[in-house]
């Protein structure tokens, strides 16, 4: 199929942000190396449908497996973008190299591409509220840098820790605080800027205004409405939107094809259930780690056992896992399950539990606790600072991948109608 | 070195080293000072304020702040004294002798004979900032500079007491480290109020940036509440802010420093823009860049936001906009297209300048990177809809809506690369910094090819989708009367408006049209203007179209008439419309005329060309100088039939256009009627004048001419009516 091969390199270069990180697909390089034979019989189909279903099995094992990087880290969220971009690309290339664009329009198969990819574009909103979900989570670094500064040791070591320098830091995080916390709470009763917990010296009234200024929300500016605080950062979806019903949208009621299906589409159809499990466990699992908008997990999913999916197995796996993490008692109220939003959530608290009440000056002990803090932050924020830009343009790819994917193959589908009325 | 344990609550009191009483009357004094002037009035409402704002707090830091408050109260009258024996109150020395006295600490710290500076100085010196800070809090110029240009008297201050504060902490050689050793208490009292007139400098800066035009939203939203108060003061530094609970309205001239009334994309006074830049500076010289470009970025962000939301542009899910009706999206392209236009053209520029003027010199990189990030955001925003539009299902009538928001897009592009370019020369010494915001418009950049293309790809494949349409367009019911074509009309008029899109069009088809692999060859030779041959290909399909349907008529020459007809609209179109005539060029008009001359011919001989035939002498009427009667009454006879005929039909075929239809008949006419004269002149005398010429002779020239005046009407009543 030498058109499907020039149209796949053209438009994967064309991306914007190509990635070469992920390597083609076994399947998908054998397709570009040479035209698989003319005679389509059902039985090669049906090998590289096995294929497929297989490679996303291993992908997906191979992100729970012990080797691969902690779960629900920011580089094992990579990983799975890359493993979901991986399948993406071999589906595509199972759906061109097997179905001429006849063949796709043909009911059962045009009914389930449709559906598949109703759920895909649901999937399109959610990586736009991943990407605010990641410019939160840049703001916060921002204000874990400020802190981590603040309490930097000066170079040759020689001075202590100020009173100044601790307050920068601590009001730092009570800022991170409340723009992590932001809709849940409106920031109403946290704020309290810049004197640790104890106002003093008359400065009462001061710590006053900024809650009730806070907590009525439209102090922000934003005429929002959103009741957050004035460094609150606006969405990019619509406010009715939510991350848990389009998660439902996405893996609801996604149809078992029937064996009779699976036979008259050649194996096709199995290979879209595939996508669309796989899909939903992404679009799952990134939902768990990233803050957005109405994050929730109450979308319920599962597959047959007996269905003879390879994949089954890894995808059940892999959701129960996430959804353990999410009963997880003191991620309950985390704006994501991300690793490093549990390291910030537990160093600044570490930092503000050690510097409360601190007696000034520091004597040594405090000292090289608050340091030792410090540190933890300062390797917080470089992991942050290393992995959200990547992280940020994978959610992208995710994105126009699906888009493109969707627009080609639902040309084929509307392409041969107009031929048969020839 | 002693260390006394401070709890974070009490620190302002002093360590050991001062008598008890001088403590005390230290923390009064400063106490004192501080509010030092509203102090009396405001002593109850402190009090009140205190206990309401503890509420959230400990029972033990309620009673300390109650007891600080009634501290301050005895102290009404306590002058701080310092250690000086016995000065008369008010007599501390004053800011400016703190402030020399620490200039020769700092300055001398360069030299070889470094001076000391006491603990008290650093303390009275810390004090008579927060003082400085306290009384100038409501004072509407505070951050405007002082005579002569010299920074603000504030923010003087609080560079001073920031270079202070850094000479203290930094190990720069023996004094640094000696001056951390022997200075301690005065580090945390001045890097404490350092940070503390960090914080109002932040706040303040925060209330400077809002948008006045926010401000006024919020007012209207929101009237009287405590929020709208923060709009105006935000919680600051002294007790004054007490005062501020009990106002309701504000004057939106203070807002903003003056600002009211200012448009929203510049928003900004050149004197706010003034009193924001020393705050910068103020902030970066004490390492507070970050606080500030946060500040900054989170303001605008949500200004410029507002400002999309005023414009009438909301956010919608990509999944809402695909299930749209096309009524309803087509009015939020509309908006949308306005939007965006509005922030590339006017809102980018305004950010840009207000970064550029507010993060001026050694700060311009921390501008350049806020103002690359607020682009960045903003405009992918309003990308989502775009993606979700080049998303919709496509049909013919979104083609225009579409290609205006393509360009709208193309348009911006240049705007962003002009900016991106300047990213791409950085400052000297800025490389490393510049590169975020290089980074940041460099993705803007190419999500907005990303986009573009999406539309353009879109565009193209509507516009090809026609000769799907067209092709589709196969019905069995000719038309009646051989008119022009619903499908000629619509598709004409369809062609025509796109072709008032050619510019953008051609540019589509060369950038984003990808020829699907089933129609390439066909193209090939035309690609320098793939748009172009597009089109000519949509033309000769529905050329091809019509003479399809033109087999439908049983009547040869109703079937030219159709073909006349439509060719002639198509010819019309194109000839009225400069710009399509351009695309499809003379050479087709050309070709077409042609086609329609011959159509005409066709008619002319398939129905004229008959009845000529029997007005002819072709040797059967007269024989031999004789005429034959039997054969002249033949003639006659089918002659008067086949106009009998004519009339009947073709009376009720339509010819729509004026032009052709006289043409039509002028033609006919100067066939038929000289013709007809003539074969009167020559035979009429052989029929005995009365019966017989009445019976043979039923029309005269005039009445011939009145019949094919009559052609083409598309109105049989009234042929009938005439015939009677």
């Amino acid at each position: 199929m030498p058109a499907t091969d020039s149209s796949s390199s053209s438009s994967s270069s064309s991306s914007p942000a190509h990635h070469t990180s992920f390597g083609r697909s076994i399947l998908s390089l054998r397709h570009h190396g040479f035209p698989p034979t003319p005679d389509h019989s059902h039985s090669t189909d049906d090998r590289e449908i096995d294929a497929f279903q297989r490679h996303a099995a291993d992908l997906l094992l191979d992100l729970l497996h012990s080797d691969a990087p902690e779960i629900l880290s920011l580089h094992w969220t990579r990983h799975l973008l890359d493993s979901f971009l991986i399948c993406l690309e071999e589906f595509r290339s199972v759906l061109f190299a097997h179905a001429h664009a006849a063949a796709l329009a043909r009911a059962p198969l045009d009914r389930l591409l449709a559906d598949f990819f109703d759920r895909a574009v649901k999937a399109l909103d959610l990586c736009n509220a991943l990407r605010d979900g990641l410019d939160l989570l840049r703001h916060c670094r921002k204000h874990l840098a400020i802190a981590a500064a603040a309490l930097a040791p000066s170079p040759a070591g020689a001075a202590q820790l100020g009173e100044g320098q601790i307050r920068r830091a601590r009001k730092a995080l009570t800022d991170l605080t409340i723009l992590m916390l932001d809709d849940k709470d409106a920031g109403g009763g946290q704020r309290n800027r810049s004197f640790g917990r104890a106002p003093k010296d008359g400065h009462q009234g001061r710590g006053h205004h900024r809650r009730s200024s806070s907590g009525s929300g439209s102090g922000s500016g934003s005429g929002s409405g959103s009741g957050s605080g004035f460094r609150s950062l606006s969405w990019s979806v619509s406010r009715s939107w939510s991350a848990s019903r389009q998660l439902q949208a996405i893996g609801g009621n996604l149809p078992v094809p029937r064996p009779h299906d699976v036979a008259s589409t050649g194996g096709l159809a199995s290979a879209v259930y595939t996508m669309a499990a796989v899909l939903f466990v992404t679009a799952w699992a990134l939902v768990a780690a990233i803050p957005c908008q109405d994050r929730g997990l109450h979308a319920h999913f599962t597959v047959p056992r007996t269905g003879g999916f390879p994949w089954a197995g890894p995808v059940t796996a892999l959701y129960d896992r996430v959804l353990d993490e999410s009963k997880n008692k003191d991620r309950k109220h985390s704006p994501g399950l991300l690793k490093e939003i549990h390291q910030i959530e537990r160093c600044s608290r570490h930092l503000m539990e050690v510097t409360d009440a601190a007696h000034f000056p520091l004597d040594h002990d405090k000292e090289a606790e608050v340091q030792g803090a410090a540190h933890e932050l300062v390797q917080v924020c470089e992991t942050l600072k290393d992995g959200l830009d990547p992280l940020e343009r994978q959610v992208r790819e995710m994105f126009h991948r699906i888009v493109r994917t969707r627009t080609e193959i639902l040309d084929c589908l509307s392409r041969p109608n107009a031929n048969t009325t020839e | 070195m002693e260390r006394i344990p401070i709890p974070i609550a009490m620190l302002p009191q002093k360590s050991s080293s001062f008598s008890q009483a001088t403590v005390r009357e230290e923390k009064l004094g400063r106490n004192l000072s501080l509010g030092a002037i509203k102090l009396t009035e405001h002593i109850e409402r402190v009090k009140k304020d205190a206990e309401d704002a503890a509420a959230a707090a400990s029972d033990k830091d309620k009673d300390k702040d109650v007891a600080a408050g009634s501290a301050e109260g005895d102290a009404a009258d306590a002058a701080g004294d310092g250690e000086t024996p016995a000065p008369p109150p008010h007599e501390e020395p004053s800011l400016a002798e703190l402030s020399a006295e620490v200039d020769d600490f700092l300055a001398s710290r360069d030299g070889d004979a470094p001076l000391s500076i006491s603990e008290v100085t650093l303390d009275r010196f810390a004090s008579a900032v927060e003082v400085e800070i306290a009384q100038s809090e409501d004072d509407e110029d505070k951050w405007a500079p002082g005579e002569d240009g010299e920074q603000p008297p504030l923010l003087a201050a609080i560079r001073r007491i920031a270079t202070l504060a850094s000479a203290l902490t930094a190990s720069g050689g023996n004094n640094g480290a000696e001056g951390a050793v022997r200075y301690t208490i005065g580090v945390h009292r001045v890097t404490g109020v350092l940070h503390r007139a960090m914080t109002f400098v932040e706040d303040e800066f925060h209330e400077l940036l809002e948008d006045p035009l926010v401000a006024k939203i919020s007012h209207a939203t929101d009237p009287g509440s405590a929020s709208a108060k923060a709009m105006r003061r935000p919680p600051s530094f002294g007790h004054a802010a007490g005062a501020e609970q009990d106002r309701c309205v504000i004057p939106s001239s203070e807002g903003s420093g003056g600002g009211g009334g200012a448009e929203a994309s510049q928003p900004f006074p050149a004197e706010t823009v003034e009193r924001l830049r020393a705050m910068v500076d103020a902030m970066v010289a004490a390492g507070y860049e970050t606080e500030c470009t946060e500040v900054f970025l989170v303001a605008r962000r949500n200004a410029l936001d507002t400002a999309l939301l005023s414009l009438g542009y909301e956010k919608a899910s990509i999944d809402d906009v695909v299930k749209m009706a096309w009524e309803g999206l087509e009015t939020e392209i509309g908006t949308w297209i306005k939007a965006f236009r509005h922030i590339v053209n006017v809102g980018l520029s305004a950010e840009h300048d207000l970064c550029a003027r507010v993060f001026a010199g050694s700060n311009t990189h921390l501008g350049r990177d806020i103002f690359a990030d607020l682009a960045r955001c903003a405009m992918l925003k309003m990308l989502n809809f775009t993606e979700a539009v080049a998303m919709t299902k496509r049909a013919a009538e979104k083609l225009f809506k579409v290609l205006d928001m393509y360009e709208a897009i193309r348009d911006g592009a240049p705007i962003v690369d002009a900016y991106l370019s300047s990213y791409e020369t950085p400052e000297k010494g800025g490389d490393s910094r510049s590169s975020s915001g290089a980074e940041a418009l460099a993705d803007l950049k190419s999500e907005l090819v990303s986009v573009r293309a999406r539309l353009g790809e879109s565009a193209a494949a509507i516009f090809c989708d026609l000769e799907s349409s067209i092709r589709a367009d196969a019905g069995k019911q000719p038309v009646p009367g051989g008119a022009v074509h619903p499908l000629t009309r619509y598709l004409m008029n369809y062609l025509k408006y796109v072709c008032e899109y050619k510019n953008t069009l051609e540019q589509v088809f060369r950038e984003h049209h990808r020829p699907d692999s089933d129609d390439a060859p066909g193209h090939d030779s035309e690609s320098s203007n793939p748009f172009a041959a597009q089109l000519m290909e949509v033309m000769e399909l529905l050329h091809d179209n019509l003479e399809a349907k033109s087999r439908l008529y049983k009547d040869l020459a109703l079937s030219s008439i159709f073909l006349m007809n439509n060719g002639r609209y198509m010819l019309q179109k194109i000839r009225g419309s400069p710009e399509i005539n351009a695309v499809v060029g003379e050479a087709w008009a050309r070709k077409r005329s042609t086609d329609l001359r011959q159509y005409h011919k066709n008619y002319q001989r398939e129905t004229w060309g008959r009845v000529l035939n029997v007005l002819r002498d072709d040797g059967g009427i007269t024989v031999k100088g004789h005429v034959q009667k039997p054969v002249l009454k033949e003639r006659f006879k089918q002659f008067n039939a086949a106009m009998d005929e004519i009339q009947r039909t073709q009376g009720a075929w339509v010819v729509s256009d004026e032009q052709l239809q006289s043409e039509l008949r002028v033609s006919i006419a100067a066939v038929i009627v000289p013709a007809y004269r003539s074969f009167l002149g020559r035979f009429a005398q052989h029929f005995t004048a009365g019966r017989q010429t009445e019976k043979y002779i039923k029309l005269s020239g005039e009445d011939l001419e009145g019949i094919i005046e009559e052609l083409f009407e598309g109105n049989a009543v009234s042929m009938t009516r005439r015939r009677n």
